[in-house]
C-alpha cells in the first residue's frame, strides 16, 4: 500500500518537476535545428519564478470566473499528471484512468479556459475561445475512436490496463493507433500544425489568445499547466511505443526508480526532439484546412479500429506484406481526399512504393526461384511506378500552372468517408465470396481488390482529367498485387511488358490532358460534352 | 514459319514512316511494306484457313483455322487502308490540315496498331493476348486523335480512358483463369497457355472459372463495343481519320471478339456446356442490337451511323455466336460479311467527309450529282449492310433468324423489328443525302474523277457478292463448320 502511494507521490512530483524543462526542451531543439542558438532548455523555470513575482493586471470588466479559471485548468492539468499513468502501472489510481475519464478532464479544462477567454469580452479572447471549441468538438470523436480502439484490444478501458498488456508497438493497429494519438496530441497542446504557440499574431493564435488577458500569477499557472499536459502526452505517446518501459507499483525498489526516472528523462528528451523536428518540418495550416487535418486523423483511427477488430476476429499472424499492403492502402485513402496534383501523385508514389514493400515482404514465403522474379518486380515498380509515372505527369502538368488543384464532386471529407466505407464493404463482400486456395493470402487479394474499386471510384466521383489518369493508375496497382497474390510472378518479358504498357499509358494520357487543357481551356470532365447524340 | 519474322515489314514500315523525311518516301516505303507484309501474311494463312495445313502451336504461337481467318481479316483490310489513308491522309495533307509530322507519325502508329492485331490473333500466350490488345489502344489513340481538334482530342480521351479501364479488368480475368490453373495443379510454365488451359480446363476450380470470365467478358467486351460499354465507340469511329474508323469498325472489333472467343472455349469445356456463356452472349447482344436500333433513329451524322451500325452488327454476331452450335456458322459469315461491308461504308465516308467537309447529313445535298460515284458505291454499301438479298449479309442474317424463330420466338420478333427499324433510319438518311436535291449555289458542279478509293471499294463490294455464292455453296458452308469446331466448344 505504501509503495502505491508512494509510487503516485513520484510520478506527481517528477511530472511537476520535468514539466517546464519540456518546454523549454522544444524550443532549444527547434531553435538549433533553425540555425539559431536558443535560449537554454532550463529557461521555463526562470520565466515560471518571474512570472509568480509579477504584479497582475486583472480587468475591471471580469468576473469571478476569470479569476477560478487559472485554478481549474492547473488543477485539471495536475489531476491528468495524476492519474495517467505516466512512470508506474498498477498504482493506487490507476483504475481512475479511463480513456473516457481523461477525455472529460481534458475537456473540463478546455471548457475553463475557454470561459476565461470569454469573460474579459475582448475580440482576440472570444477568437480564441470559438477556434478552441471548435477544434475540441473535432477532437472529441477522434479521442474517442482511439482510445476504443485499444481497449477493445486489450479488454481495458483504462489506459493503465492498456500499458499492462504490453502490446507491441510493431502490430499494425497498434503503428495506427500511434499516429492518431499523434494526431491528438498535436492538437491537444496546439502545437504545430494546429497551432502556433510562439506567436502573439491575432491570424494564427488559438491557445495564446484565450490567456492574452492574464499576467502574473495566473499566467503562470496556465503556462505550467499547459506545460504538465504536454508531458504527460509526451510520456503517453512514449509509454505506447516503449510499453515494457514502466514500473509495476507495487514492486518498488530505490534501483528500479531511479532507473525509472532517468528512463523517463530520456523520454521527455527524446520526445520533445521528434516534436521540435516535427515543427521545423511542417508549417501552421490555416484554420479552415483544420477540418482536413481532423479528417486525417479520423481516419487513422477509424482504420485502427477496423484492422483491431480484424486482426484480433481473424487472428492473422503478422507479416510485413500484411504491414506493407495496410500502408498501400492508407496512402491510396490520403490520396483519394487530395486535391493537388503534386500531392496526389506523392501518394500515389508512396503507395507503389509500398507494393515494392509488399514483393519484399514475401520473400521469405515463397521458393528459391520465385524470389528472383520478386526482387525484379520490386525494382521495376520502383522505377516505373514511383519514379517514371509521376514523373511524366508531373512534366506535363507543370506546363500548366491551372492544372495543379483538381476539382472533385466531393470535399476532402467525403472523399475520406467513401473511401473508409469502400474498404469495408469489399471486406465484408470478400469474406463471403471464397475462392479456392486464395485464403492464405486475403490481406492481398482485400488490398488488390480495393485497390482497383478505389481507382474506379476515383474516376467516377472525380471530374478532373488528371484524377482519371491517377485512378486508372491506381486500377493497374491493384492488378499489380492481384498478380503477387495470385500467381505469385509472371514470366519476365511479360512482366517487363505491362511495366511498359503502364509507362506508355500514363504518357499518353498526360499528353492527351495537355492537348484538352489546351484547346478546352480546363481540365474538368465536365466539359468534354462536344460529343453527345 | 515463325510469326516473329511476320512483323518484320511491320516494323520496317513502321520505322520508314518515322525516319523518312518527304511525304513521297513515306508514301512509297508504306505501299510496298504493306503490299509486302499483306501479301505474306494471307500467303501463309490461307492454307490453315481451308484446313490444308493443320493447327499449330508452341510456347507463344498458335494458328488455327480461326486465327488465320481472322488474319486474312486483317491482312486485307489493312492493305486496302493503308491505300486508301495514303489517298486520304495526303489530301489533309495537302489541304494543310496535318502537318508532316503527324503524317509521318499516322503511318508509324497505324503499322505498329495492326501489327499488335496481328499478335493479339496468332499468340498463344494470354498474357501477350493482353499486352497486344492493350497495345492496339495503346497505338490507336492518337490515330483517332490525329487532328488537334476538340472533338477529335476528346473522342481519343474517353477512347483511351475507357478501353484501358476495361482491358486492365480483362487482366484481372485472366490472371483469375490462370491462378485457377495453377491451383489444379498445372506446370507453373503453362498456366499462361491458352491450349494448355484448353486441355485442362476441366480441373480448374468452377468459381474461378465463372468469376474470371465475368471479368473477361466485361473487360474485352468494352473493346468489342457492347451496350453499356459502348460509349467510346460511336466517338472514336465518328471523329477518327475514315481509313482508321474502317479498320477500327471491320478488324479491331472482331479481333476483342477473337480474344472473348478463346476463353469462352475454356469455359465452355470445364463446364463441358456452353449454356452459361451461350446466355451472357444473347443478353448482350440483344441488348446491343436494340440499343443501336434506336440511337440510329436520332442520328444526323453519317460517321455516326456507320458506328452505331458496327454495334448492331457486333450484337448480332454475338447474338448469333450464343446459339451454339448451327448460329455460330452464320456468326462466322456474318463476320466476314461485315468486314468487307462495312469498311467499304467508312472508305466512301471518307470521300464523302473530303468532298463535303463535314459529317453532318442535314448539310450535305445533291450528292448525286456532285460526286457520283461515291453516291453510289455509298447507297450500294449502304444496301449491303441492311443485308439486303444478294449481299453476303443478307446470307447470314436470314440462316441467324432460321436459328433464332425456332429457339427463342419472341425475341426473334423483337430482332425483327429492331433490324427494321435500323434499315429504314440507315436508307432515309441516306437517300436524303444522296437523292435530296436543293438549290445550293455554292458548290460547282465539278466532275468527281474515279479514284483508287472508288475502286478498292468497288472491289469490296465483288467480294460482297462473291461471297454470297461461296457461303451457298455446300463446300463453302463445310469450310465455315469446320473453322466454326476450331473455337467454338460443341457437346
Amino acid at each position: 500500500m505504501i509503495n502505491l502511494i508512494s509510487a503516485s507521490l513520484i510520478q506527481i512530483i517528477f511530472v511537476l518537476l520535468i514539466a517546464p524543462f519540456a518546454v523549454g526542451a522544444v524550443r532549444f531543439v527547434k531553435a538549433r535545428l533553425q540555425g539559431r542558438k536558443g535560449a537554454s532548455p532550463f529557461i521555463p523555470y526562470f520565466t515560471l519564478l518571474t512570472l509568480l513575482k509579477k504584479e497582475m493586471v486583472i480587468s475591471n470588466a471580469t468576473s469571478w470566473i476569470f479569476r477560478v479559471v487559472p485554478f481549474m485548468v492547473l488543477g485539471s492539468a495536475i489531476l491528468l499528471a495524476c492519474i495517467v499513468p505516466l512512470l508506474f502501472t498498477g498504482s493506487i489510481v490507476g483504475s481512475l484512468s479511463d480513456f473516457l475519464v481523461i477525455s472529460g478532464v481534458l475537456v473540463f479544462g478546455s471548457i475553463f479556459l475557454v470561459m476565461g477567454g470569454l469573460d474579459t469580452g475582448s475580440a482576440f479572447g472570444g477568437m480564441g475561445s470559438s477556434r478552441e471549441m471548435t477544434i475540441a468538438a473535432l477532437l472529441e470523436p477522434i479521442i474517442i475512436m482511439t482510445f476504443s480502439t485499444m481497449s477493445f484490444v486489450t479488454n481495458s478501458s483504462t489506459i493503465d490496463g492498456m500499458l499492462q498488456s504490453q502490446i507491441n508497438f510493431l502490430e499494425p493497429y497498434a503503428m495506427l493507433f500511434i499516429v492518431a494519438l499523434i494526431f491528438i496530441s498535436l492538437a491537444e497542446n496546439a502545437r504545430y500544425p494546429v497551432d502556433n504557440p510562439a506567436t502573439h499574431l491575432e491570424l494564427t493564435m488559438v491557445h495564446e489568445a484565450m490567456i492574452l488577458e492574464y499576467s502574473g500569477k495566473y499566467l503562470a499557472f496556465l503556462e505550467y499547466a499547459s506545460a504538465i499536459k504536454l508531458t504527460v502526452f509526451s510520456f503517453l505517446i512514449a509509454n505506447f511505443i516503449f510499453p515494457s518501459t514502466l514500473l509495476e507499483a507495487s514492486s518498488l525498489t530505490v534501483g528500479a526508480v531511479l532507473l525509472i526516472l532517468i528512463l523517463g528523462v530520456i523520454k521527455v528528451i527524446v520526445v520533445m526532439f521528434g516534436l521540435g523536428l516535427l515543427e521545423s518540418l511542417l508549417v501552421k495550416m490555416r484554420f479552415y484546412r483544420m477540418s482536413e487535418y481532423f479528417s486525417i486523423a479520423f481516419v487513422v483511427s477509424f482504420l485502427a479500429m477496423v484492422v483491431a477488430i480484424f486482426s484480433v476476429s481473424s487472428d492473422v499472424a503478422l507479416q510485413y506484406y500484411i504491414l506493407f499492403s495496410l500502408l498501400t492502402l492508407i496512402f491510396v485513402v490520403l490520396l483519394f481526399g487530395r486535391v493537388r496534383l503534386k500531392a496526389i501523385l506523392r501518394y500515389y508514389a508512396l503507395s507503389s512504393m509500398a507494393i515494392a514493400g509488399i514483393a519484399l515482404g514475401l520473400l521469405p514465403l515463397v521458393s528459391p526461384e520465385e524470389k528472383n522474379h520478386l526482387w525484379l518486380f520490386a525494382v521495376f515498380t520502383i522505377v516505373t511506378k514511383v519514379w517514371a509515372v509521376p514523373f511524366v505527369i508531373n512534366r506535363i502538368g507543370h506546363v500548366k500552372k491551372s492544372l495543379t488543384n483538381l476539382s472533385s464532386f466531393m470535399r476532402p471529407g467525403k472523399s475520406y468517408f467513401a473511401a473508409v466505407m469502400i474498404l469495408i464493404m469489399i471486406y465484408f463482400t470478400l469474406k463471403n465470396i471464397s475462392i479456392e486456395g486464395l485464403t492464405e493470402w486475403n490481406t492481398l487479394l482485400f488490398t488488390a481488390v480495393t485497390l482497383i474499386v478505389l481507382g474506379i471510384a476515383m474516376m467516377i466521383l472525380k471530374r478532373n482529367i488528371f484524377s482519371q489518369i491517377v485512378g486508372l493508375l491506381i486500377i493497374e496497382n491493384g492488378i499489380a498485387v492481384f498478380v503477387l497474390a495470385t500467381v505469385g510472378s509472371l514470366p519476365i518479358i511479360i512482366e517487363f511488358g505491362i511495366f511498359a504498357v503502364t509507362v506508355a499509358t500514363a504518357y499518353i494520357l498526360a499528353i492527351l490532358s495537355a492537348q484538352i487543357s489546351e484547346l478546352y481551356g480546363s481540365t474538368d470532365t465536365e466539359d468534354l460534352r462536344e460529343l453527345v447524340e | 514459319m515463325n510469326p516473329i519474322i511476320l512483323s518484320i515489314p511491320f516494323l520496317l514500315a513502321a520505322t520508314g514512316s518515322a525516319i523518312l523525311k518527304t511525304k513521297k518516301g513515306v508514301q512509297i516505303n508504306n505501299i510496298f511494306f504493306t503490299i509486302l507484309s499483306g501479301l505474306v501474311l494471307i500467303t501463309q494463312t490461307l492454307p490453315f484457313v481451308f484446313h490444308l495445313k493443320e493447327k499449330q502451336f508452341g510456347h507463344w504461337w498458335m494458328i488455327d483455322s480461326f486465327s488465320a481467318l481472322i488474319v486474312i481479316l486483317i491482312s486485307f483490310v489493312y492493305a486496302t487502308s493503308v491505300l486508301v489513308a495514303i489517298r486520304y491522309i495526303g489530301h489533309e495533307y495537302e489541304e494543310k490540315i496535318i502537318n508532316l509530322h503527324q503524317y509521318k507519325i499516322f503511318f508509324t502508329l497505324f503499322q505498329l496498331f495492326v501489327l499488335s492485331m496481328v499478335v493479339t490473333v496468332l499468340t498463344n500466350n494470354s498474357l501477350l493476348m493482353w499486352l497486344a490488345l492493350e497495345g492496339t489502344t495503346l497505338f490507336s489513340t492518337f490515330l483517332v486523335g490525329l487532328y488537334r481538334k476538340k472533338t477529335s482530342i476528346e473522342a481519343a480521351w474517353k477512347y483511351m480512358i475507357l478501353c484501358s479501364t476495361g482491358i486492365s479488368l480483362g487482366l484481372v480475368g485472366i490472371l483469375l483463369l490462370s491462378y485457377g490453373a495453377h491451383v489444379a495443379g498445372v506446370k507453373s510454365d503453362e498456366i499462361f497457355l491458352i491450349n494448355s488451359l484448353m486441355e485442362n480446363s476441366s480441373v480448374i476450380p468452377e468459381n474461378i472459372i465463372k468469376l474470371s470470365f465475368i471479368f473477361l467478358f466485361i473487360g474485352f467486351g468494352t473493346k468489342v463495343g457492347l451496350v453499356p460499354m459502348h460509349t467510346w465507340l460511336p466517338d472514336a469511329h465518328s471523329k477518327a481519320p475514315s481509313p482508321v474508323s474502317a479498320i477500327f469498325s471491320a478488324v479491331l472489333l472482331n479481333v476483342a471478339l477473337y480474344a472473348i472467343l478463346r476463353f469462352k472455349f475454356i469455359v465452355d469445356s470445364a463446364f463441358l456446356d456452353s449454356g452459361w456463356t451461350d446466355k451472357l452472349f444473347l443478353v448482350f447482344g440483344f441488348l446491343s442490337v436494340i440499343f443501336s436500333a434506336l440511337m440510329m433513329l436520332i442520328q444526323i451524322n453519317y460517321k455516326r451511323m456507320l458506328a452505331y451500325s458496327s454495334i448492331e452488327h457486333m450484337g448480332l454476331i454475338l447474338f448469333s455466336l450464343g446459339l451454339s452450335p448451327m448460329g455460330a456458322t452464320f456468326a462466322v459469315m456474318h463476320m466476314i460479311g461485315h468486314t468487307f461491308a462495312k469498311s467499304s461504308l467508312f472508305f466512301a465516308s471518307g470521300e464523302i467527309l473530303i468532298k463535303w467537309k463535314t459529317t453532318k447529313i442535314p448539310k450535305i445535298k445533291n450528292m448525286l450529282s456532285q460526286s457520283k460515284y461515291t453516291s453510289i458505291l455509298f447507297i450500294l454499301g449502304i444496301l449491303a449492310i441492311v443485308a439486303m438479298p444478294n449481299s453476303a449479309l443478307f446470307v447470314s442474317e436470314y440462316g441467324m433468324f432460321s436459328q433464332v424463330i425456332t429457339q427463342y420466338p419472341k425475341t426473334a420478333m423483337a430482332l425483327f423489328v429492331a433490324l427494321g427499324v435500323i434499315a429504314y433510319a440507315m436508307l432515309s438518311l441516306t437517300i436524303n443525302m444522296i437523292f435530296a436535291k436543293e438549290d445550293n449555289g455554292g458548290l460547282k458542279n465539278k466532275d468527281e474523277k474515279w479514284n483508287i478509293t472508288h475502286t478498292i471499294i468497288s472491289l469490296e463490294l465483288l467480294v460482297l457478292l462473291a461471297l454470297v455464292l461461296w457461303f451457298t455453296s455446300s463446300y463453302g458452308i463445310k469450310v465455315i463448320d469446320a473453322i466454326v469446331r476450331d473455337f467454338l466448344f460443341i457437346k
